[in-house]
């Protein structure tokens, strides 16, 4: 389920990528090419890898294979490379005790590509005052805040790491919003994981599903929509017949039943009942299936 | 380099507390005393009493001296400090990936701590230590040109006395600034390796520190012997050296009541003389390499 193909150099490049914690390993051999000018999600359950993936991307870690961000080993060339990647793994991990004012006057120095008047403009309009203490801010303005740091460095790469964990609808829609209009380019590349995955869906070209340590989806969005498909089947008669094709996954759902498919010609389930793409959030479920995880596997 | 110099900023305006506030509120109760002091007609604070028959310049010199041998107490207490909670504050405030997501390497930001523990933050409590000597030095000449000869402070005021206070108070500085540039360069090692257990274990790396000399002396005595308990080791002396700096033996005790204006040519020279320079290098090449080592438990903290 892997698409690889790439004309263009890639931004982050990894070839059988393993990670382990004492015995457990945590990435199975990954491979994947992210290349420039994406949007990417990554998805998957907790403790699938998905940070332990981004933070060998990030040089946090370090790991088995080969992995390069822009040409570059992360977790030998770190320093360097933060030059021209930004990211945001924790809301919570600004610098509590500084004013936003100082953390400005301090990034204008420590980081070559931070914008101290882009940062001010991303916070005009917001209730952050430069002469606000971030311990006093609310962890809504905090993230906003970080927000406004990482989008004023003119990086290459952002990366969010559950960037929006514990806020409300409304800051993260906001926050969503801000990042699609005011930061994304056709040179930058921003990959975000999270758990409210319809929430990021509108803006993903490409997502990636990580299932315990493995890769299991890779894909551009438009090929999961010509790739996967929703069938609700109303009528009992039809079940088996639809059963037949090999659905990846069936629920039933208020008294209807819901199957996907993968790589199954529409034209074939279209006499069986009403067809849809799946959302995100619906193929999450589908392929996520776990036998340790879910005593009721797909059928 | 201005990334470097950004980073000791920030240790500054992250410790502010302990090396701008504290010694501000301790020099403005000092202030505040001796405007009581004058206020209340007690302008010796009683001991100087006796001490004011000598030549003023001298009893400030004293008094100068000795506020800033306690300035160099709260500075080596508060850098200790610093250097176990400093060097952790980043995990402990979790803002650890925050400053991992700037283009700053783990040894550059472990660096600017310890370059702040014997740059900034001394400087800031040289400068209480400078306050402290000027308000005594008013203190001092308020003393004479008020009551004069007069029992308590007998030596009259006269026109040269301000310039012979001012020459003392240069002497004085003078030789708090060496003291403190050298005392930070021979104990530069222990704060490095408070630090570097500090970005390992914490708050726990003072006694981790305290606790490294027993333990290296008690295994030299358990695996090679040669005396009656481990504290008479030559790892033992060995601590003990290079724990005490030569600073109030020759010129300081000397010098000490023998009615002499302080002269700080003639200590810095004799400081100069008896600092073991070869300990000196040693110490701050083990720095170094004891911060490096930090940094790269630091860099893989993620794996640990």
């Amino acid at each position: 389920m892997t698409d690889l193909t790439s004309a263009v150099e890639p931004i982050v490049s990894a070839r059988g990528l393993r990670k382990s914690f004492g015995k457990k390993e945590i990435l199975h051999g990954l491979d994947f090419d992210i290349p420039p000018g994406r949007i990417y999600g990554m998805i998957g359950h907790n403790g699938a890898g998905k940070t332990t993936t981004l933070n060998a991307m990030l040089g946090l870690t370090s790991c088995q294979g080969t992995i390069r961000v822009l040409g570059e080993d992360p977790f030998a060339r770190r320093a360097h490379l933060m030059e021209n990647v930004a990211f945001i793994s924790d809301v919570a991990s600004l610098p509590r005790f500084l004013r936003v004012r100082e953390l400005f006057a301090l990034l204008a120095n420590i980081h070559p590509n931070f914008s101290q008047q882009k940062a001010q403009s991303f916070l005009e309009g917001t209730d952050i005052r430069p002469d606000a203490k971030i311990k006093q801010l609310s962890k809504g303005m905090i993230a906003q805040l970080h927000l406004a740091v990482v989008m004023a460095i003119d990086a290459k790469l952002l990366v969010l790491d559950e960037p929006t964990l514990g806020l409300d609808i409304t800051y993260r829609k906001r926050f969503y919003r801000r990042l699609l209009e005011d930061y994304m380019t056709e040179e930058r590349t921003l990959i975000i994981t999270t758990h409210q995955v319809d929430e990021i869906e509108f803006m993903l070209s490409d997502i990636m599903f990580i299932r315990d340590g493995d890769l299991i989806l890779h894909m551009q969005m438009e090929t999961v929509n010509d790739k996967f498909t929703q069938l609700v089947v109303n009528d009992p008669a039809h079940m088996e017949a639809a059963r037949a094709l090999h659905p990846v996954f069936e629920e039933t759902r208020f008294g209807q039943t819901v199957m996907i498919f993968e790589g199954v010609d529409r034209a074939q389930l279209e006499p069986f009942g009403r067809l849809s793409t799946p959302t995100l959030s619906d193929l999450f479920v589908a392929l996520m299936q776990r036998p340790t995880a879910n005593p009721e596997p797909a059928r | 380099m201005k990334a470097f110099l950004a980073l000791i900023r920030r240790e500054f305006i992250e410790h502010r507390g302990a090396f701008l506030i504290a010694p501000a509120v301790l020099v403005a109760l000092g202030l505040g005393v001796a405007i009581l002091a004058f206020t209340v007609g007690k302008a010796d604070f009683r001991a100087s009493g006796q001490l004011a028959t000598f030549t003023p310049s001298i009893v400030f010199e004293v008094g100068f001296l000795g506020f800033s041998f306690g300035w160099a107490l709260y500075l080596i207490a508060a850098l200790f400090f610093y250097c176990a909670d400093g060097f952790a504050a980043d995990k402990r405030n979790n803002a650890m990936l925050f400053w991992k997501s700037m283009p700053v390497s783990d040894f550059k930001v472990l660096l600017s701590k310890l370059v702040a523990a014997l740059t900034i933050f001394p400087a800031s409590i040289f400068l209480a230590a400078l306050i402290s000597g000027g308000l005594l030095s008013a203190v001092v000449l308020a003393a004479a040109l008020l009551g004069g000869g007069q029992g308590w402070a007998s030596v009259a005021f006269d026109a040269g006395m301000p310039a012979r206070v001012l020459l003392s108070y240069v002497n004085v500085a003078g030789a708090t600034l060496l003291a403190f540039a050298l005392g930070l360069l021979w104990y530069m090692p222990f704060m490095a390796l408070v630090g570097a257990f500090g970005a390992v274990v914490g708050r726990w790396a003072i006694p981790l520190t305290l606790l490294l000399p027993t333990l290296i002396s008690v295994l030299q005595w358990a695996i090679f012997g040669g005396s009656l308990h481990p504290f008479i080791s030559s790892s033992w002396q060995f601590f003990e050296y290079r724990t005490a700096f030569p600073l109030v033996d020759g010129y300081i005790s000397n010098w000490f009541g023998s009615g002499l204006p302080f002269d700080f040519t003639a200590f810095a020279t004799d400081l100069l003389a008896r600092v073991d320079w070869m300990q000196m290098g040693i110490g701050i090449v083990f720095s170094i390499g004891v911060i490096y080592l930090a940094s790269e438990y630091r860099r893989r903290s993620n794996d640990n």
